[in-house]
């Protein structure tokens, strides 16, 4: 059990890590504003 | 501290954010944070001992599995200032570019130190580094174990502490004053990514988890305020059993006393009680000192400023995963919760240290939030935990037993072992209360903008609704009895901030780098 939260919780840490790096790459553009 | 309520234009307005503001009881953000703060403090009223427990336990699942990734935070986010301070983004200014500081340095310096200058410099300036020489001289001899108590107590309130704040009030101060966004934590995001589902929903959360851990972070401070003015009092008058009944009187008069201030515009008044409270406490770093073994002292301090310097940033890496059990106990219950702590207080006093640098540039900001209050919590620590080795390592263990046993009592403990202690623990129980209630105050109205669409003057019942829910969380602290309780659910509430911090970080270096690159 503790070895499957070890698990998940830093494979969200790796994700989140993983998805700073593609916001700070990926190109903006902030004419597509879509409305919500 | 302090925040005023002025309302600044912004400069160079990329208004893309323009959510119509919806303040008052119809923001759902308002009513979702009051509804989950207020659920909290429910359940810690009814079950006091449920919530610690249950806190207790969420936060050290999260510390065992993640402590790694606080530290590598905290690391980066200060190499990150060190770094934005030395490149050419520093010399971009927090407003227009030919805008100018509002404030002198000198007085902005003096503003800075009497943010960092919470009830928690007088709480813990002689508790701190001697319960960590009681682990450490476990492990090592005396001496060693006292130089290493006041390298991690200075850890701990320096720089790292710092950079958290800093970078939290850069992102605010830059987004507000140079990008014309509202002064909310969510705002950049919006600025950065456009305006869309997901970044809306992304802004939202951040915007309702910073007003989480501001609440609970505040209630933390009003239950360890109120210890220490119930510790004094008790060492004033010689009370051995005032126990509850004296807890609750200092409470009742702490919410007597900051709630008349929400009601009418106090806000420069609380700008002058704040300075007051840093006066005193000034004045008794400098007692302290001068009355104590000043030789020793500054040997101590002198000390401690080479080796902090010298090993802070490979200590921030440090997660002592090869270390025992008690060692690693100890990391989680101090080094671990204090940065978490940090990034609980960033986004109130990250608007407050934003909200005095308009006109500064990048650099000046980075440089002026990151040094100054460490080099004064440096001072703080080297002098008040110096006079107390002094005493320990002399051979009187009196002092250890008091820290053993009640860690708010140990500065009136010290105190005491001076002259002139009846008018210094007076002035101790005067500022800490000076504290407590300009902080609430503050923390109040910095609520009350967040939760009403970044309005920067929130109407008087959104501020009476947080000074409750404060008051109410406060109460919850001082019932769970103990540090370890609040310092527990202070993680606890602070921890999901960690995430919203770094994508500051990512929105704050993007926007840097395409402005660079317009301009050229």
């Amino acid at each position: 059990m503790n070895d499957l939260v070890d698990t998940i919780m830093n494979i969200e840490v790796f994700l989140f890590i993983g998805v700073l790096v593609w916001l700070y790459f990926k190109p903006v553009n902030k004419d597509n504003d879509s409305s919500d | 501290m302090a925040v005023d309520a002025d309302n600044k234009s912004p400069a160079t307005g990329n208004a893309a954010i323009s959510t119509p503001p919806r303040s008052g009881f119809s923001s759902p953000l308002l009513i979702v944070a009051l509804a989950i703060t207020s659920a909290i403090a429910i359940w810690g009223l009814v079950d006091t001992a449920g919530l610690a427990e249950q806190a207790a336990f969420l936060v050290q699942i999260q510390f065992t599995n993640r402590a790694w990734f606080i530290m590598l935070a905290v690391s980066f986010i200060l190499i990150v200032c060190i770094w934005l301070a030395l490149s050419r983004y520093g010399s971009i200014r927090l407003g227009r570019d030919d805008d100018l500081p509002e404030f002198s340095t000198v007085s902005w310096l003096a503003m800075l130190f009497a943010a960092g200058m919470g009830v928690g410099l007088l709480f813990w300036g002689t508790a701190e580094p001697l319960t960590h020489f009681d682990l450490f001289r476990q492990y090592s001899t005396p001496g060693q174990a006292a130089g290493q108590a006041l390298f991690v107590t200075n850890f701990h309130w320096g720089l790292h502490a710092w950079a958290i704040y800093a970078l939290t009030g850069l992102v605010i101060a830059y987004f507000g004053f140079r990008r014309g966004c509202p002064s909310l934590i969510g705002a950049p995001v919006l600025d950065t990514f456009g305006h869309n589902r997901v970044t809306a929903t992304v802004s939202w959360l951040s915007n309702l988890l910073a007003i989480v851990a501001i609440a609970i972070g505040v209630g933390g401070s009003i239950a360890m305020g109120v210890f220490q003015v119930k510790d004094g009092l008790d060492t004033l008058f010689g009370l051995s059993e005032s126990g509850a009944a004296l807890t609750t009187a200092v409470f009742v008069v702490l919410c007597l006393s900051y709630f008349p201030a929400l009601v009418v515009d106090l806000s420069s008044g609380m700008a002058r009680l704040s300075n007051a409270a840093m006066a005193v406490a000034g004045t008794l770093m400098i007692f302290v000192l001068i009355a104590g073994h000043t030789h020793y002292i500054m040997g101590g301090l002198v000390q401690a400023l080479g080796e902090y310097f010298g090993n802070v940033l490979v200590h921030g890496f440090r997660t002592l995963t090869f270390m025992d059990q008690p060692i690693g106990d100890w990391f989680q219950s101090w080094t671990l919760t204090y940065m978490v702590w940090w990034i609980a207080w960033a986004p109130f006093v990250g608007v407050f240290i934003a909200r005095i640098s308009r006109g500064r540039t990048i650099r000046e900001f980075i440089v002026g939030v990151i040094l100054g209050p460490t080099l004064f919590s440096m001072l703080w620590f080297g002098i008040f935990g110096g006079a107390g080795f002094s005493h320990v390592l002399g051979g009187e263990t009196g002092i250890m037993e008091v820290v053993r046993g009640n860690v708010s009592a140990v500065t009136f403990y010290l105190l005491e072992r001076f002259p002139l202690s009846l008018v210094t623990i007076s002035l101790v129980i005067i500022a800490a209360f000076l504290f407590i209630v300009t902080s609430v105050v503050s923390a109040a109205f910095v609520l009350g903008m967040f939760s009403s669409n970044g309005d920067l003057n929130p109407s008087v019942k959104i501020k009476l609704s947080w000074g409750v829910i404060l008051g109410a969380l406060g109460a919850v602290m001082i019932l769970s009895g103990d540090i370890a309780a609040i310092k527990s659910i202070i993680a606890l509430g602070s921890l999901p901030f960690v995430f919203v911090v770094l994508l500051l970080v990512v929105c704050l270096l993007k926007t840097l780098k395409t402005e660079i690159r317009t301009e050229a």
